[in-house]
């Protein structure tokens, strides 16, 4: 037993990691389908949205790169159909220097790809990357089109049908911004006091802790925090909306269930290591004062 | 039959186990992947920005109707001037634009601090006591140990010092908290590079 223990303390860190990689992997092979719970701070995010008004516009803001993007695509392509189904209008722009717009104009065509319905500058509009997100910020509360004079693909604002009407922040009924690192805390900071303009945010689960404070002093309408909060959401799509059991029920395609799978195996994992190590180094240290 | 993934996949999952492979010891591949992104991730900004920005904002409208918009030359100036610094004869020129920038977002930052963060977090502080919500007091014993904790001004005494220690207590829960979602943030990257392997590259080769 001694030496087992022993043997447990000079472990290879390496067999640890293959460990967390199974434990990972083997989920997206086989989906095991556990249970997600929903929190309050994504009911509300979720029951905002639903409550709009068709033909009110949302702003969906990709503020995150690629390096997060199994967190937030989730979020994204979920409030995206949302508004598809609740027949709201999307205006969509990136806010976040590396990939931000791929993410979003590819986000944009799955959704679109989806939904053949919904015609572009009148249902939705893609306003591209601009760099100085504060900045940026600062002018879409009184000028949108002085922030963006032109969509991702250079016709004028004034051409677009649907910005008719949408000259300010102000005339913005939703921002949501999916958000890794400062730039999702100054829609909440900057624009929410400046414009007033609602803000549901949905961050990486690192920078989740954080906007529970905004959200207990009602300057966020709700969250969606990292993969687990994706989860949640898609789990209250299909309830709500069980045609989207096309994108959701899949095993082929990736989904925040699906990955909460691999995150509820791989906790469990790091916790038994945690648990054994603690175990074997107190044991260990036990007899050697003996 | 399978159906190969296309080439742009086979290069993402090479890059992808290049970079998975530091986890065993360092290597060429690694250092080679690593090179890379931060090489082709400088390129995408210089590019977007020019693209998305620079040529929209300033290049274009000048370029259509200067009378109107004459006064880009301004800031399009200002940032010529930060450039100023690699010319060492005339480098402080660009100490001028740099102050400007840093005033524009020091105005920007305080009116966001105070007026987005502080006043509405006082306020949130400031309930009835007891309240309709029963956490309401822990809000409020946490929120003033915490800040008892990071008073530095004169020396804790007995009671402040008991108090500070419940302080500390507060911030290690939210410590807690913080380091288990940012585990799960760092799971959720792993989820994904191994969805990207297994469903965009090994199972379109098995021809799943």
């Amino acid at each position: 037993m001694r030496a087992f223990l022993e043997r447990l303390l000079r472990l290879d860190r390496r067999w640890i990691f293959l460990f967390v990689l199974l434990s990972v992997a083997i989920p997206i092979v086989i989906p095991l389908g556990l249970p997600v719970t929903t929190t309050e701070s994504t009911r509300k995010a979720f029951e905002f949205i639903e409550a709009m008004k068709p033909g009110d516009t949302v702003l969906i803001s990709f503020d995150y790169g690629p390096s997060s993007a199994p967190e937030n695509d989730p979020m994204a392509e979920a409030v995206m159909r949302q508004c598809a189904i609740r027949k709201l209008r999307f205006i969509v722009i990136a806010l976040y220097p590396l990939g931000g717009l791929n993410l979003a104009s590819n986000a944009v065509a799955k959704v679109v790809a989806e939904y053949p319905d919904l015609k572009y500058g009148v249902d939705y509009v893609n306003l591209g990357y601009k760099d100085g997100a504060s900045a940026v910020m600062r002018r879409m509360g009184d000028d949108i089109a002085g922030a963006f004079p032109t969509d991702e693909a250079g016709t004028p604002l004034a051409q677009i049908p649907m910005m008719k009407g949408i000259a300010s922040l102000r005339q913005v009924q939703l921002v949501f911004t999916v958000a890794t690192g400062i730039i999702g805390e100054w829609w909440i900071t900057q624009v929410h006091p400046q414009v007033g303009t609602p803000i549901i945010i949905g961050p990486t689960a690192v920078s989740a802790p954080k906007y529970y404070a905004f959200l207990n002093s009602g300057q966020l309408e709700g969250m969606l925090g990292g993969m687990k909060g994706a989860a949640e959401y898609e789990k209250l799509m299909r309830a709500a909306h069980p045609e989207m059991e096309r994108f959701y029920g899949s095993t082929r395609d990736f989904t925040a269930t699906k990955g909460m799978d691999g995150q509820t195996v791989m906790h469990t994992v790091v916790l038994l290591f945690i648990l054994l190590g603690n175990l074997a180094f107190f044991l260990t240290q036990k007899r050697a004062v003996r | 039959m399978s159906h190969l993934p296309p080439i742009g996949v086979w290069i993402a999952a090479f890059l992808t186990l290049s970079a998975l492979s530091f986890l065993y010891k360092d290597n060429p591949f690694f250092r080679f992947a690593e090179s890379l992104f931060a090489g082709v991730s400088l390129g995408y900004y210089v590019g977007i920005t020019l693209d998305q920005t620079l040529v929209p904002n300033l290049i274009e409208p000048m370029q259509q109707d200067f009378g109107k918009h004459w006064d880009l030359l301004v800031p399009g100036l200002l940032g010529v001037l930060l450039y100023m610094r690699y010319f060492p004869r005339i480098g402080w020129v660009s100490r001028y634009a740099l102050a400007i920038y840093v005033t524009y977002y020091i105005g920007l930052d305080f009116t966001r601090r105070l007026h987005g963060e502080a006043m509405p977090q006082i306020a949130r502080v400031i309930v009835a006591l007891p309240g309709p919500n029963p956490l309401a007091f822990v809000f409020v014993v946490g929120v003033l140990s915490v800040l008892v904790y990071f008073f530095f001004s004169m020396e804790q005494g007995p009671v402040t010092r008991r108090i500070s220690r419940l302080g500390i207590w507060f911030l290690m829960i939210s410590f807690g908290a913080a380091f288990g979602f940012t585990v799960m943030g760092r799971v959720a990257l792993l989820i994904g590079r191994l969805n990207f392997l297994i469903l965009d590259w090994i199972y379109p080769i098995l021809g799943i």
